[in-house]
């Protein structure tokens, strides 16, 4: 409480100062002043705060006594004392300043309109009649460049600006110079203050308002005004000596609070969006720019707008909810009714039409379930695009089961003779598709469509044989036996399947390769099964060339390459064709292959099979079955044993991503290009190349 | 925009305000080269020059008067700073004219060389207020980048106006004449009071001078622009 109250007195003086204007920081009162002040407002504190003290907590209980009641009782009398006397503690900077101002004249303001001239105010305290008239006194002095060497003056004229007030002319005005004025009552000085005159400027109100319709919105409701009004005459803008900014207020006449626009520097702004049925108020006031405090308001103008046209537009548009909810009802009715009808059949088929099942155009999906692959394998060719994706395991599965149960197909052995056999029509029936890519694409790439069919078949079956092999997890390849029982058809095939660049040339290489233990003589001529024993007997490793997208594993048909080593045989067709075939994606080497290509003597090459390592399907050759045929073949292949076996070789390193560092016997070191189509080197190799 | 009056219209809202406008306003035009750089023989008119040494003194007494209000509420609160009607300003001895008819009668030359002078004398006090802000305790943001404004505006406005001088009164170069600032002491005093009280004559000399340098722009801008028809 005492603080409130000392919080008060202080704001009092510093009312006090706001109220004389004179804006020079702080009060000016005097130090005295002030002390006398605090001093009163302290003891009016202290009473007060005795007397809240001894009054009970929560205000509910009015009816207990201050200090100087003793009663309990709730009487009105106390009740009205106890007001008053909290009344009188919350207004205590009233009182005191009430006891001040009773009796001491004290400045209320100071002014300048226009940076020329000024005026001081004052009161003279409330006691009329207890002073003589006229006693009161201003004297003020300036500052010059000099000190303050000049004497205290009177105020030239107390008459021009009203009572109790002191005028300045121009002659005594000077701007950017400190004045000090003092009012001095019946000899004692009552207030003073200091200022400036820049500081103290509050323009005159402007004058001449007057306002212009500017448009009337299409509605017909609103309207847009321009208003425009003259500077304070006695401000001189047009030299520039002051400049002005305005700020104008404009309300209903009916409201109480005024809508305030932002400062403007020109006379004339506009006022958007009055309403046209009704009647507006517009005031402005000015104030120097760069300064605080604005000058008074000007006159009230009215602005009377012209009536709303009897064909505006309906003001309160309301949001049609009615025509809403019954569109919303019977859109919903309509489609709950559609929804009941659907039940029948047709309506629903019309409606909500179903989703057609999987269908290839010209298959009856009944064939396929009867499994008459041949038929279906013959429609399925015609598309272009007949992905192996086709050959799924089951597929394969029962294709390879019919051939089986066929009596007329059944080998000696095991289906892979009878698909190895050199037997084009056989092949054709048993695949029942003309397009290679029947049964093709699971043995060989995908991309590689034009393949002689003879030679896909006989891959064909290989693959064919391969993938339920693999699935059967078993090692041994139908495709390595036919391989082996039938060496040309299959020399046929591999080649074949090789790229097709090469499948031209391979086709007649197959054929003196299948008969392999390779002569150089080559010849297309196709040899039946010269030795298929020979390759019977090594084992059936199949090198895993590639994978298909069905997931199934397409091997390399190795085993044609014993002969295959005739295969690897350069030829000199062969010669150029070879290094086209080095392709990379493959990243199992075969270095045979590499040497057949570079060597251009055709002999047969062990290692050289291009084709197995060639993304085809080569079947892994031993490495005695590919010594022998490289002994067989000739010389170029180095010393047997020294000739890895191109298609198979136990992995020493695995080198992702490029490829795998065999364990074969050191290979001749061969040029360069040798070693940069091939994905792997032998670790031999590895350590020649690199001391 | 249109708000409505509150009771108690804060008038640091509005200056703020104004300080805002002016300040963007100041930035983009102050920021603008009036000649494109490698121009050789680049003529502003005397007009834009005008235009733009208005704007920067309007600017600079903005923002003289934003700080002095700040310092004196942070600072001077209480302590009963009467320096107005005690200290003078440094510049007090050039011999400025002190109202209107003065100022109309003085030749428009001599009153834009009294503005070079007024504004030469002020590029050490503002140098050294700002390294001293920066010294106080509890060194006040919001005073020290004002100041820091205002030294950097304060050289650009003497730029301009020697250009303008240059223009309006070619060939004649005055001996440059300014009154030298000796307050730096008072400044580093070891009492606080005492130092707070330098700082605080210091800038309301400062206002006070803006004001001057203001208000005698405009002036001029009128009389030679506009023919004392604004």
């Amino acid at each position: 409480m005492q603080k409130r109250v000392q919080e008060r007195g202080g704001r009092r003086s510093q009312k006090r100062m706001k109220a004389g204007e004179c804006r020079s920081g702080r009060s000016r009162r005097g130090q005295s002043e002030r002390r006398r002040g605090t001093a009163k407002i302290r003891a009016q504190a202290s009473w007060i705060t005795l007397v809240l003290k001894s009054l009970p907590q929560g205000k509910g209980k009015q009816a207990k006594a201050s200090s100087t009641e003793s009663g309990n009782g709730p009487t009105g009398m106390d009740l009205w004392q106890l007001l008053l006397t909290l009344a009188l503690a919350g207004s205590s900077d009233a009182f005191s300043g009430h006891e001040d101002s009773s009796g001491k004249p004290k400045f209320t303001k100071c002014r300048s309109p226009e940076l020329e001239t000024f005026s001081c105010h004052w009161t003279d305290g409330g006691h009329h009649g207890l002073k003589t008239p006229g006693s009161i006194q201003l004297f003020y002095i300036r500052r010059s460049t000099q000190e303050w060497t000049q004497e205290w003056k009177e105020c030239p004229d107390y008459v021009s600006a009203g009572e109790n007030s002191c005028y300045f002319n121009s002659s005594y005005t000077s701007i950017w110079i400190p004045y000090c004025i003092k009012l001095i009552n019946n000899g004692g000085m009552v207030d003073q203050k200091c200022f400036s005159v820049e500081e103290i400027v509050q323009p005159d109100p402007p004058i001449g308002l007057n306002w212009t319709l500017l448009n009337i919105s299409l509605t017909g409701i609103h309207a847009d005004i321009q208003v425009r009004w003259e500077p304070p005459p006695n401000a001189d803008v047009q030299k520039g000596w002051i400049v002005l900014e305005y700020e104008l207020q404009y309300k209903e006449v009916n409201e109480t609070q005024w809508k305030m626009m932002d400062p403007v520097l020109s006379t004339s702004v506009p006022v958007y969006s009055l309403r046209l049925d009704k009647e507006y108020e517009v005031r402005v006031r000015s104030r120097q720019r760069n300064s605080e405090k604005y000058g008074e308001f000007s006159e009230v103008l009215f602005v009377t707008l012209p009536q709303m046209s009897p064909f505006a537009c309906e003001e309160d548009f309301r949001f049609p909810w009615f025509l809403i909810i019954i569109f919303g009802i019977s859109g919903l009715t309509v489609m709950l009714f559609v929804v009941i009808f659907s039940k029948q059949q047709r309506i629903k088929m019309l409606i909500l039409p179903p989703v057609p099942v999987p269908k290839i155009k010209g298959i009856d999906p009944d064939l396929l379930k009867e499994g008459k692959l041949e038929e279906v394998n013959t429609i399925l060719a015609i598309h272009d695009n007949y992905k192996p994706e086709f050959y799924n395991d089951d597929s394969w599965v029962e294709f390879i089961e019919l051939d089986i149960d066929d009596p007329d197909e059944k080998t000696e052995g095991s289906d892979t003779d009878r698909l190895l056999s050199n037997n084009p029509q056989k092949s054709l029936n048993i695949l029942g598709a003309k397009d290679d890519d029947s049964g093709r694409t699971s043995c060989y790439e995908p991309d590689i469509l034009e393949t002689d069919f003879n030679a896909s078949d006989i891959c064909d079956g290989t693959s064919e044989v391969a993938q339920p092999q693999r699935l059967k997890g078993e090692a041994d390849l139908l495709c390595l036996d036919h391989k082996n029982q039938n060496h040309s058809p299959y020399q046929d095939a591999s080649p074949a399947t090789q790229q097709p660049s090469i499948i031209l040339a391979k086709e007649d290489k197959p054929q003196p390769l299948l008969i392999g233990e390779a002569e150089s003589t080559h010849q297309v001529a196709p040899t039946q099964i010269s030795n298929p024993n020979s390759l019977a007997n090594i084992d059936f490793y199949a090198q895993v060339s590639d994978i298909t997208p069905a997931g199934s594993v397409v091997l390399s048909p190795g085993q044609k390459n014993k002969a295959g080593m005739a295969q690897c045989d350069t030829h000199p067709e062969m010669a150029s064709l070879c290094q086209a075939n080095f392709i990379m994606d493959n990243a199992y080497f075969c270095e045979a292959d590499a040497k057949k290509c570079i060597t251009v003597a055709p002999h047969v090459e062990v290692a050289s099979h291009a084709e197995p390592s060639f993304n085809q399907e080569d079947i892994y050759i031993t490495t005695e079955s590919l010594t022998t045929t490289t002994g067989r073949s000739g010389t170029e292949h180095a010393p047997g044993p020294e000739l890895p076996v191109p298609d198979y070789t136990s992995i020493h390193i695995v080198q992702s991503p490029q490829g795998l560092v065999l364990n074969a016997t050191a290979l001749p070191l061969r040029d360069k290009e040798f070693l940069s189509s091939c994905g792997y080197v032998s670790t031999d190799h590895l350590n020649k190349i690199m001391p | 925009m249109v708000t409505t009056m509150d009771s108690k219209r804060s008038p640091r809202r509005g200056s703020l305000l104004l300080l805002l406008v002016s300040n963007l306003l100041c930035k983009n035009v102050a920021s603008l080269p009036l000649c494109p750089s490698g121009a050789v023989n680049c003529q502003v008119s005397l007009r834009d020059l005008f235009d733009r040494a208005v704007i920067l003194s309007h600017y600079i007494h903005n923002l003289s008067s934003e700080m002095f209000n700040e310092f004196d509420k942070r600072y001077a609160q209480g302590r009963g700073f009467i320096t107005k009607a005690i200290n003078s300003c440094h510049t007090s001895s050039l011999s400025t004219p002190e109202d209107k008819e003065q100022a109309q009668q003085i030749h428009h030359e001599d009153l834009l060389n009294l503005v070079l002078r007024v504004l030469r004398s002020w590029n050490d006090p503002l140098y050294h207020l700002v390294s001293e802000v920066r010294g106080m305790h509890e060194a006040p943001e919001a005073i020290l980048s004002k100041a820091i404004e205002i030294e950097e505006q304060n050289k650009r406005l003497l730029e301009g106006m020697e250009k303008i001088v240059g223009q309006v009164h070619p060939g004649i170069k005055e001996n440059e004449v300014y009154s030298v600032w000796s307050g730096l002491p008072s400044l580093q005093m070891a009492d606080e009071d005492s130092r707070l009280f330098a700082f605080y004559n210091l800038l309301h000399c400062l206002r006070r001078d803006s004001h001057k340098i203001d208000n005698y722009l405009k002036l001029l801008k009128c009389r030679m622009i506009y023919d004392s028809n604004c």
